[in-house]
């Protein structure tokens, strides 16, 4: 079983590391963005960054709907509950 | 969440949801196509140290050995082995069976009729591209009919054969997606990766393939080839390679991993920051800097990503070091996630402006790629079909002492091998930089290109002792199989 100690030491750095991405590579990406509007409209390369903007939208697009609908639907509500189940239906599947 | 109660009661038979035999034959053809790659790496080095066997045959010259052997590992070996371990975990971990039987045993079939076409095609392409009613056929319809391999680095597979590979990722992306849209429950971190995977291969290739062939020209083109060639190795290989290690290392160390929620957090940073970051393969080229560094900042934002899956997996077995020497499955994973950190790491430093300008185009990355390709993902199908043989067969392994021959020859290898064109590229890159002629620098690749082939000769070895074992296991007698090989 894990001691207490221990459970809070996953939980930070889970949130620490969670935050971390977050924020350096969200002001990343900000910052570019920014940088892109201004390279769409003010410069003869801005049109051309469209095929991979478009890309990369469509690739994640699909995904970013798909994370508000897994919140949505509770699937975040237990975040560690899916480790215990997974091997217990392991462990029940083999001793059928 | 599902009570253990409830599932219990829920529970089906194994033998009611996993079609073995599907597993044991995906395996088996991967197997081949792994010989058949390693086969083709080893005449293309050989060619590099002008040692190349087979002289003056056309279909067997170098240049299209070096097609094979990549998509006979990416197609062949990876895909199908992959297809193989699907075929086990999805209906384990969602407790339904795939959409249908029948569809798996014909993508099993599709599957290796687009791999043997994509080597044909590369082969005999080129020769039958001068025939009359070929030119006629390209007049006439308007397409380039170019029955060769397509110019496209990880792209090869020949124009006619794009359509039919495309319906048969879309064909795998439905029959797994069925029962993972049945799981009860929140989803465990391994379904996420491979619904991920089923949806960004499928889109990948359309990208890669279809694109640059049909709509793109020039430096846009080349913008979406670069996307497509990392794309493919971190939207198809990572998401499946990642999901499979979440659910074996549990399962294996009978603990689950050390935290569920940092999974997730890799998993969707992941899929936010992994799409973007292609073209940084191109730095220096004709494309917009606005894009290249783009592609710089979402590597480096991966870089944090990654971290967070090598925290994860080191924290799961914490306290159970000794299982990584003494059971040879967790051995090859970990040994799998050391290399995959290492790649990481020399990622960092690929990516920047700095050090592109002495790497770049040399066998640096050559390096990398073995690394990745083969000290990870390769290694860690291996540690599976460790694992799942002996199930699969339902008899221990004939030897174990082969399994660790397997292992040693394969990890020292290919590490020679990363450290040997590791050290060639930044050799190369100086020759480069200090404009030496030429043929300098070729000459000063030739120890290392020696050193390659005598890694690559380890790496077949303990390929083979794999290969042999598995035939002597098949053909021994019953016994008691244990759940983990050489425990
Ligand atoms: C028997 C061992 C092997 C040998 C001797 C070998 C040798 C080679 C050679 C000579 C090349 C061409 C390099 C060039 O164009 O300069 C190559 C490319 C490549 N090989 Fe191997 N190889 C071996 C095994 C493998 C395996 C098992 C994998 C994957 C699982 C692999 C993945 C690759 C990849 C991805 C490339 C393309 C690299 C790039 O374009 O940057 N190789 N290999």
């Amino acid at each position: 079983m894990e001691s207490k100690l221990a459970k809070q030491i996953r939980i930070w750095i889970t949130i620490v590391a969670g935050a971390f991405i977050l924020i350096f590579s969200g002001l990343g990406f900000g910052a570019k963005f920014i940088e892109l509007i201004h390279t769409f409209t003010g410069e003869s390369d801005g049109v051309f960054a469209i095929t991979p903007m478009v890309n990369y939208l469509l690739a994640t697009m699909g995904f970013f709907c798909m994370l508000i609908w897994a919140t949505l639907n509770g699937m975040f509500n237990d975040v560690e509950g899916p480790k215990q189940t997974m091997l217990e239906r392991d462990e029940m599947l083999d001793a059928k | 969440m599902t009570s253990s109660k409830t599932v219990q009661t829920d529970i089906p038979r194994h033998e009611d949801i996993v079609d073995e035999r599907l597993v044991r034959w995906f395996f088996y053809a991967s197997l081949v196509y792994m010989g058949i790659s390693m086969l083709g790496g080893l005449l293309m080095a050989a060619q590099l140290v002008h040692w190349y066997p087979i002289q003056n045959i056309e279909f067997l010259s170098a240049g299209r050995w070096r097609m094979i052997h990549t998509n006979a590992v990416a197609y062949g070996f990876i895909a199908n082995a992959f297809l193989g371990m699907l075929h086990w975990v999805v209906p384990r971990l969602t407790l339904h069976r795939v959409a249908s039987v029948w569809l798996s045993y014909f993508i099993f079939f599709a599957w290796q009729v687009i791999v043997l076409s994509t080597a044909g095609g590369i082969i005999f392409g080129p020769a039958f591209q001068s025939q009359d009613w070929v030119m006629e056929a390209a007049r006439n319809l308007h397409i380039s009919m170019n029955l060769g391999a397509q110019g496209l680095e990880w792209g090869e597979t020949p124009f006619w054969i794009d359509p039919v590979a495309l319906l048969g990722l879309a064909l795998v992306a439905f029959n797994f997606l069925v029962p993972i849209s049945k799981a009860k429950g929140s989803l465990y971190v391994t379904l996420w990766y491979f619904m991920a995977a089923f949806v960004w291969t499928f889109l990948t290739y359309a990208m890669g393939n279809f694109l640059p062939e049909y709509a793109l020209a020039g430096s846009s083109a080349g913008a979406v080839g670069g996307l497509f060639i990392h794309d493919l190795v971190g939207l198809f290989v990572t998401p499946l390679g990642w999901g499979l290690m979440y659910y074996l290392v549990p399962i294996i160390l009978k603990k689950p991993i050390w935290s569920h929620g940092l999974s997730l957090v890799g998993f969707w940073g992941l899929a936010f920051f992994y799409p973007l970051q292609g073209i940084h393969h191109f730095l220096y080229t004709p494309i917009p800097m606005f894009l290249q560094y783009g592609a710089v900042i979402s590597t480096i934002a991966v870089e944090f990503v990654v971290a967070t899956v090598v925290i994860n997996f080191f924290g799961t077995i914490w306290g159970d070091s000794r299982m990584a020497f003494k059971n040879l499955p967790i051995r090859w994973f970990y040994t799998g996630i050391v290399y995959y950190f290492i790649t990481c790491f020399q990622c960092a430093l690929q990516v920047t402006l700095t050090f592109q300008k002495l790497i770049h185009f040399t066998d640096w990355v050559v390096g990398h790629a073995h690394l990745v390709m083969f000290g990870v993902f390769s290694q860690w199908i291996f540690g599976m079909m460790t694992y799942l043989i002996p199930r699969l067969l339902k008899k221990d392994w004939y030897s174990n002492r082969l399994c660790e021959w397997h292992y040693w020859c394969s990890a020292v290898g290919v590490f020679v091998m990363f450290l040997d064109l590791t050290l060639a590229g930044l050799f190369q890159g100086y020759y480069w930089a200090a404009l030496q002629p030429w043929e300098v620098g070729l000459n000063g690749s030739q120890p290392f290109w020696i050193t390659r082939i005598f890694a690559g000769l380890a790496m077949f070895f303990g390929f083979l002792c794999f290969v042999y074992n598995l035939v002597m296991t098949m053909r021994k007698g019953e016994s008691n199989a244990t759940a983990t090989a050489t425990a």
